[in-house]
């Protein structure tokens, strides 16, 4: 009886281990979502997912894994075997800012990036009855109180955080004003209205969440629901703290084979121009921008670079 | 918003309505119910469903599960002294000692009653206060909230059966866990040594499963073996009469309004006002010196207060957009999805959807006591079952419970250390539920303490002198400290 | 000689240690601010300090008191749940779900003192097996599979 099951065992082992990229996929992938189920991530990717799994001719699920800022997720996935099975949406800030400033397991060489999906700029706000106008405001008003004005954030080094930090380092303003952060935006916004802190930012979908004022966005152009509001270069922030997305996209671990890669790449490419997440995204306000797996790992690996700087300047 | 009403009856009243409403409160209570599954897990199974429905139904049914399931979390504190969550762990208390006593129905009977009295009264609260109520959850910054967690930790005190230096200590080594991981402020690595499963800290729910529930397998398989094949003896609810209740009404109203305004601040949550309002239980309810030992006002000050929360918290969320709690960060980014923006224009955008939302928390509360009276009759035949089969199926639902929590098998090692380490403290008389608060409340008061020194420029005493409600709270939390001393002394000297 | 060796003061001893552990690590560490109050370890060492100090009094109260720790009724039956309990909670990772609970249930099902073979084997197969029929395969969130196959 033991032996029998021994040999079987070894049996499954062996079928196991050879994996065929001709064959993939033979068994239902795994989405992680590096934050907490009901989070924006997960519903992006729950959004995602049954037309993934359509596109791909397999089951495709979503399952959690929060903590530490999304590394705990990243960290996990970067030690599993390469076979496709396992995909992560990383942000931004998971792929590029927190292995820069945290001594986690992975870094820029840790990844087969599959595709981009979303990315939205960012963008600077006061509460609506602040009474800065403009960024030309702000600055007058912390030269004038130097140590008094404060920024929040939804914790450090968060895509909040560097926003905060591109805006007043990239005017030079930064070393006086003070830094609250909070554990996540919810308890921040609700500073913001109360008054305790003066500036806080992110993306535009926060910003129409109450009654904000944006006072410049993080983009290489005007957005076209505020027109108004001008460019981080056009208020004299220069490069590379002047463009700030909050972006994310499907990550396998590094040594992905490239058929399993190709395919991949396309299942997420159909899924992103399916009717169904089209109007799930325009439901959510989530920004499509879908890159392929070349072109996205160019832009990953520029991003991972540029992001140095800003880890910099925010003293991380 | 109240002239969408009857529009929001007549979606509550339809099939969809009315099955969401029976099939997710049923739900919650069973998952809730069962030891080592708790809300979040309950949540995460019903989420994905949600999806697929219209936006009213969906966050009916969140609610329903919700709700549900931090009741049904009462019912495997009391039954079997294992909470699913860190809200029933004061339950726990009073709630077990008296189900050993062999008053397990009577005790589900309070805690049935004063939860849904708790959920009620908030849910009404909700429909006609909930712009003043966010107004005045404004009105706490960090330095307010900070002085308020302190007044809560002087809960540790009321909550320490046995030795009151054992308790503290036990608050302390739960404060030390939370502070594991990032820093708040800064971001820096504290006390991981090198190991990224530490980077998010030890989990909560980890170790409130471990040092309550599977330690309380492991302490019964410790002692003797009670020969008589039943755990408790329970047959079903017992409501208490309306003469039990004479002398409590005070105790359960204050609970109600404990839980409500609690409810209402963002980032305090249901376990920060089940222990609050457990401690001033104890301090001004005539059977004060009952609590611990299976008194019913114990179970009645933390039940309403930890139902009351749940409407507190639709507060901030409803009329300023911000999640109060876990649970109502799920909410709205299921209402996002569904095209709504939460915000300060959400109730005016959306009259009869909001409508619906409070008039359906209302009648979930309602039902709570039909549904709870009825599976615990379904129910009660399964506790029959030996000693051996329930204590191994325990320790498997942990399992799962646990790992469902972050999908994390390194939280199933932190849950059987903890197991194993609030085995041999409560062999040694050190009370768990004081553990639990210094977790709950530990990142919180470190977090304010340190916003409120930057807002101070680094002056502790500014965070009194510039800020009435705070200077309240603290005068409160010190003399809610020095009070017992002060009276033992008097004892003393009398004696 | 009993009363300083006893498991009360062995627990005791342990957590003073643990404290103090804990509290020297503290200044091993450099940390980017210089402002003592946002130091990442401010709060954490007035927690430990506490800590530390409580225990003191806790155990010289120890020393004091005569109170008897509850005797362990059966040292095989809580050393075995204890052990298995420690192992599975390991093992889920690596081998999954499924068999390690059914390992886990058959042991801790003898350790309680249940004989009947049959209802051991039945209760360790089926209570597992609905959970992992439940999650993996119904509700598509699976718990973790084992090596052979991802369908437990």
């Amino acid at each position: 009886m033991l032996k029998i099951f021994s040999i079987a065992a070894a049996a499954a082992v062996v079928a196991a281990s050879s994996v065929s990229a001709e064959g993939f996929p033979e068994r239902p992938i795994n989405l992680i979502a590096p934050f907490n189920a009901g989070g924006g991530t997960d519903l992006l990717l729950r959004g995602l997912a049954p037309h993934f799994a359509e596109a791909i001719g397999s089951d495709a699920y979503v399952s959690n894994m929060a903590g530490g800022s999304g590394t705990v997720a990243a960290s996990a996935l970067q030690a599993q075997r390469p076979d496709g099975y396992q995909l992560a949406y990383m942000s931004v800030t998971v792929s590029t800012i927190q292995p820069q400033i945290k001594n986690v397991p992975y870094g820029i060489d840790s990844w087969t990036p599959i595709c981009s999906i979303a990315a939205s700029p960012t963008m600077l706000f006061v509460s609506g009855d602040s009474p800065y106008q403009n960024m030309d405001d702000v600055v007058a008003a912390v030269k004038a109180a130097p140590g008094e004005l404060v920024y929040g954030s939804s914790g450090p080094g968060a895509i909040t955080h560097l926003t905060m930090v591109s805006a007043f380092a990239g005017l030079g303003i930064i070393d006086d004003m003070k830094h609250l952060p909070f554990q996540g935006s919810g308890p921040a916004i609700k500073e913001l209205t109360a008054g305790n802190i003066q500036f806080f930012g992110d993306t535009e979908l926060l910003v129409e969440r109450g009654d904000f004022r944006p006072l410049v966005v993080f983009n290489d152009a005007r957005v076209e629901n505020f027109p108004n509001v001008p460019t981080a270069t056009e208020v004299g922030i220069e490069a590379p703290l002047n463009e700030l997305y909050l972006w994310g996209g499907l990550f396998a671990p590094a040594g992905l084979e490239p058929e399993v890669t190709a395919k991949l790449e396309a299942a997420c490419a159909a899924a992103v121009v399916s009717e169904g997440f089209q109007e799930f995204a325009a439901n959510s306000g989530t920004v499509v921008n879908y890159r392929g797996a070349e072109e996205f790992n160019d832009f990953y690996r520029a991003q991972y670079d540029a992001n140095a700087a800003l880890i910099e300047a925010a003293g991380l | 918003m109240l002239s969408s009403l009857p529009e929001a009856v007549a979606i509550l009243l339809s099939l969809e309505g009315l099955l969401v409403l029976v099939v997710g409160t049923i739900l919650g209570i069973i998952l809730g119910a069962m030891p080592g599954i708790g809300s979040t897990v309950a949540v995460a199974i019903v989420l994905p469903f949600t999806l697929t429905m219209s936006q009213a139904p969906a966050i009916i049914l969140l609610l329903a599960v919700y709700a549900g399931s931090v009741y049904g979390g009462s019912i495997a504190a009391i039954l079997i002294n294992t909470p699913g969550t860190p809200q029933s762990a004061a339950t726990c208390l009073d709630g077990y000692p008296m189900a050993q006593r062999g008053e397990a129905g009577l005790a589900l009977g309070w805690a049935t009653v004063a939860s849904v009295i708790g959920g009620l009264v908030s849910a009404v609260v909700l429909i006609f206060a909930a712009p003043q109520l966010a107004a005045f959850a404004l009105e706490f910054g960090p330095i307010e909230t900070f002085a308020l967690i302190l007044l809560g930790m002087t809960c540790i005190v009321s909550v320490s059966t046995g030795s009151v230096v054992k308790g503290l200590m036990a608050g302390m080594i739960g404060i030390f866990l939370s502070t594991v991981g990032g820093d708040p402020i800064l971001g820096e690595m504290r006390f991981t040594f090198g190991n990224w499963q530490l980077f998010a800290g030890f989990n909560l729910l980890a170790v409130v499963i471990g040092v309550f529930a599977l330690s309380e397998v492991f302490m019964r398989a410790s002692t003797k073996q009670s020969t008589v094949s039943e755990l408790v003896s329970f047959n079903g609810i017992v409501l208490p009469s309306l003469s039990m209740w004479k002398g409590r009404f005070k105790n359960l109203a204050k609970s109600v309004a404990i839980g409500n305004v609690i409810g209402v601040l963002p980032g305090t949550g249901a376990a920060t006002a089940a222990f609050v309002s457990y401690a001033e239980g104890r301090r001004s309810s005539p059977n004060g010196d009952g609590f611990g030992k299976g008194e019913p006002d114990g179970i009645v000050a933390s039940e309403a207060a930890n139902n009351a929360v749940t409407g507190g918290a639709l507060v901030p969320t409803m009329a300023l957009g911000i999640p109060g709690d876990a649970i109502t960060a799920v909410m709205l980014a299921t209402l996002t999805l569904h095209g709504i923006t939460p915000g300060p224009k959400l109730v005016e955008d959306n009259p009869v959807l909001i409508a619906t939302i409070f008039s359906g928390f209302f009648v979930i509360n309602l039902l709570l006591l039909p549904l709870g009276m009825l599976l615990s009759r379904v129910a009660a035949p399964i506790l029959r079952v030996r000693e051996a089969f329930m204590m191994t199926a325990i320790v498997i639902l942990c399992a799962v419970g646990i790992y469902f929590v972050r999908g994390n098998v390194f939280d199933l090692l932190v849950m059987g250390g903890a197991g194993f380490i609030g085995f041999l403290l409560r062999r040694q008389g050190f009370p768990m539920a004081p553990l639990v608060i210094g977790m709950v409340l530990g990142p919180t008061l470190e977090l304010t303490l340190r916003q409120g020194l930057i807002l101070t420029d680094g002056n502790f005493l500014a965070f009194f002198t510039g800020h009435p409600i705070a200077l309240v709270l603290g005068i409160t939390a010190v003399a809610a400290l020095l009070l017992p001393v002060v009276r033992s002394l008097q004892k003393r000297g009398t004696a | 000689m009993q009363r300083f060796v006893s498991e009360r003061i062995l627990v005791q001893v342990g957590l003073l240690i643990v404290a103090v552990a804990l509290f020297a690590s503290t200044f091993g560490q450099s940390f980017s601010s210089s402002d003592l109050a946002q130091s990442p370890m401010f709060f954490p060492r007035i927690i430990l300090v506490l800590w530390i100090g409580l225990g003191v009094i806790s155990l010289i109260q120890s020393f004091k008191s005569d109170e008897k720790t509850r005797q362990i009724a059966s040292w095989p039956r809580i050393g075995i749940v204890l052990v298995a309990a420690l192992i599975y909670t390991n093992l889920i990772g690596s081998e999954g779900f499924f068999i390690p609970s059914v390992g886990f249930a058959v042991i801790s099902l003898l350790a309680f003192g249940i004989r009947n073979p049959i209802l051991v084997l039945l209760f360790a197969v089926l209570v597992p097996g609905s959970l992992v029929l439940l999650f993996n395969h119904t509700l598509g969130m699976p718990l973790p599979t084992s090596r052979f196959s991802y369908f437990f």
